[in-house]
C-alpha cells in the first residue's frame, strides 16, 4: 500500500483514558456460552490482539464490541460512550473491517467508498477528499472506476479495509483481514495495519495467526472457547510458559560427559541427551548460547548444528490450553 | 443521538440499490425494451382504438368498385370507420386474427341484387376483441342507412321518376333538408367499459403494473445479494439506526418500482399516445402500487437466501398475479368467480383504479377506494417484511 495520505484521527493528547472498555461481555447461544466474561481495555494507540483458533469466540466479541450484537451481560464503552445496537451514534468512532469482503461487487471502488462515506455523514468536498486519499491510500486511485468484481482478491481486501477508514475512526477494528489472502497482499495488509498504528490509530485485530499478533500487536488476548485466557505484551505472555528457550546440540562424541559438563553452566537448567544429540532447557538462550557451544567442544563433541527456539504465543496457547493453536 | 438524524443515510441505501438495479445490463431489455414491445403487440392485436375500427370488405372479383361496396365503404367512412378491401378468405383470416374488427363478406350477386333493387343478406364476421361490438353496431348503421337510402330511390322509381334523375333529388334533399337526430344508447355494458380507450391504453395500464411489479419483485435479488456479502451488517456497522437501514431499503426498491412505472407512462404517452388521464391521479395510483411491490420484495428478499431462486420466484409470483389482476386480459371479461378471486391481487385495484382515470376521467374521490386497498396492502406487507429483514439481520450477526 502506498503511504498514508493523511494522519487518522488520534485520542486527545496526553490522553490516558482507554479507547475501549469492555467489561464483562457474555453472549448465549441457548446452552452455549459463545463469549464469557471477556474484559479488555485499548488505550490510544495501541493495537491489540484477540489471538484464538477459530471458533474461539473472536467474531462474537467483535460483532458486541461494533454494536451489532447485543451483550446478554457486560459493557462496551467506545470513546467514553456506551456501544451497542441500541446506542448506534458512538459507532462514528469506530470503523469495521469485516472478515467477508462486504463491498458491492458491481460498483466501481470510488462508489463503494462513497456509499459507505455517506453513511458516515461525510458529505460534499469533506466526502470527495476522503474517497481520494483513502483511494490513494489503498493503492487502488487508478482503478477507482473500475467494478470492484474485476479486482483482484487482494485488491478486494484493501478496498474493504479502506472502507473502515474513510472516516478517521479512533478504533479500527479488523477481523481476521488476511484470511484467504496470498501472501504479497498479506504483507501489504500487515505494512498499513502497522503504519496506522503508528500513527495513532487504535486498532483492535483479531487473528489466528500468532506471527501476525506477535508482529503486529502491543498486546495480545489469547482467547479459546469464549473466555480470555490471558492478556498482555508478547513478552509478558511468555513469561506465562516459564521464560525459557529450548537449545538442541546435534553432534558426534562422548554425549553423557558433554551433558555433564552443560549442567555446570548457570544458564542451563536442564539437559536430555539422545542418540543423536542434546536437548537443552535454557534461560536467556541469546546470551547463553556462546558458552553452551564452548563447553560442548571443550568436552570432545563435534558440533553438526546448534538451534535455538525461544517461546512464542504459539507456546503459550499451547501451556495455557493444552492445544496447539490450529488444532 | 443528533448525529442520527437526517435523511442522509436512507438515501445512500436507497440510491444504491436504484444505482445497482440500473447498473444490471439485462434490465436494458426487460425494463426499458420488453414493455414497450409488450403495449405494441397487445395494442396491434387486441386495442379497439378511439376512432371508430376497422372494417374489412371482404369481396369476389369484379365487386370492389360496385355500387354496394362505394356506397357502404362512404357510409363507414362517414361514422370514422377505417376500411380496407381484401379477398373473403383474407377477410375472414384478418378477423380471425383480431386484425379487423369485423369482416364484411360481399359477392358479385349482392352487388347485382342491390344494383337491381332487390333484397341483399349482408354477411358480417366479427372478430373477438372487446372493440369489435361497436364496430359490428357501426356496420349494421352504416347498411341501415343504405337501406332506407336504397328504399327512397326505390318508391320514387316507381313513382315513374328516372333513376338518375331520383338520385340527384335525394342527394339533394339530403343536402338541404335537415333531419332529425337520432341518439342511440346501446346496453352494450361491456363497449361501454372499454368506450374512450386508445388502441394502446389498456395494454399499456397492464403492462405499467405488471413490469412494476415484476421489476420490484427482481429487485429483492440485491438484498439477498447485499445480505450473502456482507454489506447490510456493515450498513448497519455505520453510525445509523436500525430503523433507517430498512427506510432505505423500502425507499430503493419504491424507487425502482417508480422509476419502471414512470419510465412505462411516460413512453407510452410519447410513443403511443397513450391517454393516461390526469397525470398526478396516475403517479398517485403508481405510488400507492409501488409501494405495495416494495413490502412484497423486502418480504422476500429477507425470506429467500439465494439471488436465483428470488428471480425466479419473482417472475413467477409476478406473472401470476398479473394474470390473475387483469393485467394480460381486461377483468372485464373474467367470469364472476375469476373476478372475486382477483381482488386479492393488488393488480386488479389497481386496474380498476386506472380504468376509472383512464376512460371515465375519474378524480381522487373516484379512486379513494382503490387507493384505499391498496394502501392497506402496501402497510401490511412493508410491515412483515420490515420484520422479517430484521430477523434475517440478526440472524447474520
Amino acid at each position: 500500500m502506498a503511504e498514508t495520505a493523511s494522519a487518522p484521527a488520534r485520542a486527545p493528547e496526553g490522553a490516558t483514558e482507554p479507547v475501549l472498555r469492555v467489561e464483562g461481555l457474555v453472549r448465549r447461544y441457548g446452552d452455549l456460552t459463545a463469549v464469557g466474561d471477556v474484559s479488555f481495555t485499548i488505550a490510544p494507540g495501541e493495537t491489540y490482539g484477540l489471538l484464538g483458533p477459530n471458533g474461539a469466540g473472536k467474531t462474537t466479541t467483535i460483532s458486541m464490541v461494533a454494536g451489532l450484537l447485543p451483550a446478554d451481560a457486560g459493557t462496551v464503552t467506545l470513546a467514553g460512550e456506551p456501544m451497542g445496537p441500541r446506542h448506534p451514534a458512538a459507532r462514528r468512532h469506530l470503523g469495521l473491517v469485516p472478515q467477508e469482503l462486504a463491498i458491492y461487487p458491481d460498483l466501481t471502488a470510488r462508489e463503494n467508498l462513497r456509499y459507505f462515506g455517506r453513511l458516515q455523514r461525510l458529505r460534499g468536498d469533506q466526502l470527495r477528499r476522503r474517497v481520494d486519499e483513502v483511494l490513494e491510500l489503498i493503492g487502488l486511485a487508478d482503478r477507482a472506476n473500475d467494478a470492484t468484481k474485476e479486482f483482484s482478491g487482494g485488491m478486494k481486501r484493501r478496498l474493504n479495509i479502506g472502507i473502515g477508514l474513510l472516516h478517521q475512526p479512533l478504533l479500527l477494528v479488523l477481523d481476521e483481514p488476511t484470511v484467504g489472502v496470498d501472501p504479497q497482499s498479506r504483507h501489504a495488509i500487515l505494512e498499513s495495519v502497522a503504519a496506522l498504528s503508528g500513527e495513532g490509530m487504535s486498532v483492535l485485530y483479531t487473528t489466528h495467526y500468532m506471527e501476525e499478533a506477535e508482529r503486529l500487536c502491543d498486546r495480545v488476548g489469547i482467547i479459546d472457547g469464549g473466555t480470555l485466557q490471558a492478556e498482555g505484551t508478547r513478552d509478558e505472555l511468555v513469561r506465562l510458559t516459564g521464560g525459557v528457550d529450548h537449545v538442541r546440540v546435534s553432534g558426534e562424541g562422548d554425549l553423557t560427559t558433554t551433558a555433564a559438563a552443560l549442567r555446570e553452566l548457570p544458564a542451563v537448567q536442564q539437559v536430555d541427551a539422545d542418540r543423536q544429540g542434546l536437548s537443552l532447557t535454557v534461560r536467556d538462550a541469546p546470551t547463553a548460547i556462546a558458552a553452551i557451544v564452548t563447553t560442548a567442544t571443550g568436552a570432545g563433541m563435534t558440533l553438526r548444528d546448534v538451534e535455538v527456539s525461544r517461546p512464542d504465543l504459539e507456546s503459550v496457547f499451547l501451556h495455557l490450553t493444552g492445544r496447539a493453536l490450529r488444532d | 443521538m443528533s448525529a442520527l438524524r437526517g435523511g442522509q443515510p436512507v438515501l445512500a441505501v436507497a440510491a444504491v440499490e436504484l444505482r445497482r438495479f440500473l447498473r444490471d445490463r439485462s434490465n436494458i431489455f426487460f425494463v426499458f425494451i420488453f414493455p414497450l414491445m409488450l403495449v405494441l403487440v397487445l395494442g396491434l392485436q387486441f386495442g379497439g382504438g378511439s376512432d371508430g375500427g376497422r372494417v374489412t370488405l371482404g369481396t369476389d372479383d369484379g365487386v370492389e368498385g360496385s355500387q354496394l361496396v362505394t356506397q357502404l365503404e362512404a357510409e363507414l367512412a362517414e361514422q370514422d370507420v377505417t376500411v380496407e378491401h381484401a379477398s373473403t378468405d383474407q377477410a375472414l383470416e384478418r378477423a380471425a386474427r383480431g386484425r379487423t374488427g369485423v369482416a364484411v363478406l360481399l359477392d358479385a350477386d349482392d352487388a347485382s341484387s342491390y344494383e337491381a333493387g332487390r333484397a341483399v343478406e349482408v354477411s358480417m364476421v366479427a372478430a373477438s376483441q372487446s372493440g369489435s361490438l361497436a364496430v359490428q353496431e357501426r356496420v349494421r348503421a352504416a347498411v341501415s342507412t343504405l337501406q332506407v337510402r336504397q328504399g327512397q330511390l326505390q318508391a320514387l322509381v316507381e313513382r315513374g321518376l328516372d333513376p338518375t334523375v331520383a338520385r340527384e333529388a335525394l342527394a339533394q334533399a339530403e343536402a338541404e333538408v335537415a333531419t332529425p337526430t337520432l341518439q342511440v344508447a346501446t346496453d352494450d355494458e361491456l363497449g361501454e367499459q372499454f368506450a374512450g380507450l386508445g388502441r394502446f391504453d389498456l395494454g399499456a395500464s397492464g403492462q405499467l403494473l405488471l413490469f412494476t411489479f415484476l421489476a420490484t419483485l427482481a429487485g429483492s435479488s440485491t438484498l439477498i445479494d447485499a445480505r450473502r456479502l456482507g454489506v447490510i451488517t456493515r450498513t448497519v456497522a455505520a453510525p445509523v439506526t436500525a430503523g433507517q437501514v430498512l427506510l432505505g431499503q423500502v425507499l430503493g426498491r419504491f424507487a425502482i418500482g417508480m422509476f419502471q412505472g414512470g419510465y412505462i407512462v411516460l413512453a407510452t404517452a410519447l410513443i403511443f399516445d397513450v391517454d393516461w388521464g390526469s397525470p398526478w391521479l396516475t403517479l398517485l395510483v403508481l405510488a400507492v402500487f409501488a409501494l405495495v411491490a416494495a413490502g412484497a420484495a423486502m418480504l422476500m428478499g429477507s425470506l429467500i437466501d439465494h439471488e436465483g431462486t428470488a428471480v425466479g420466484v419473482g417472475v413467477g409470483a409476478g406473472l401470476v398475479l398479473a394474470a390473475m389482476g387483469g393485467s394480460m386480459m381486461p377483468l372485464e371479461l373474467f367470469p364472476e368467480t375469476m373476478r372475486s378471486i382477483a381482488n386479492l391481487t393488488p393488480h386488479a385495484w389497481g386496474y380498476q383504479a386506472f380504468a376509472e382515470i383512464q376512460r371515465h376521467d375519474g378524480g381522487l374521490l373516484d379512486v379513494l377506494p382503490q387507493l384505499g386497498v391498496l394502501a392497506a396492502m402496501a402497510v401490511l406487507l412493508l410491515a412483515v417484511g420490515s420484520w422479517a429483514l430484521r430477523r434475517s439481520l440478526s440472524r447474520a450477526m
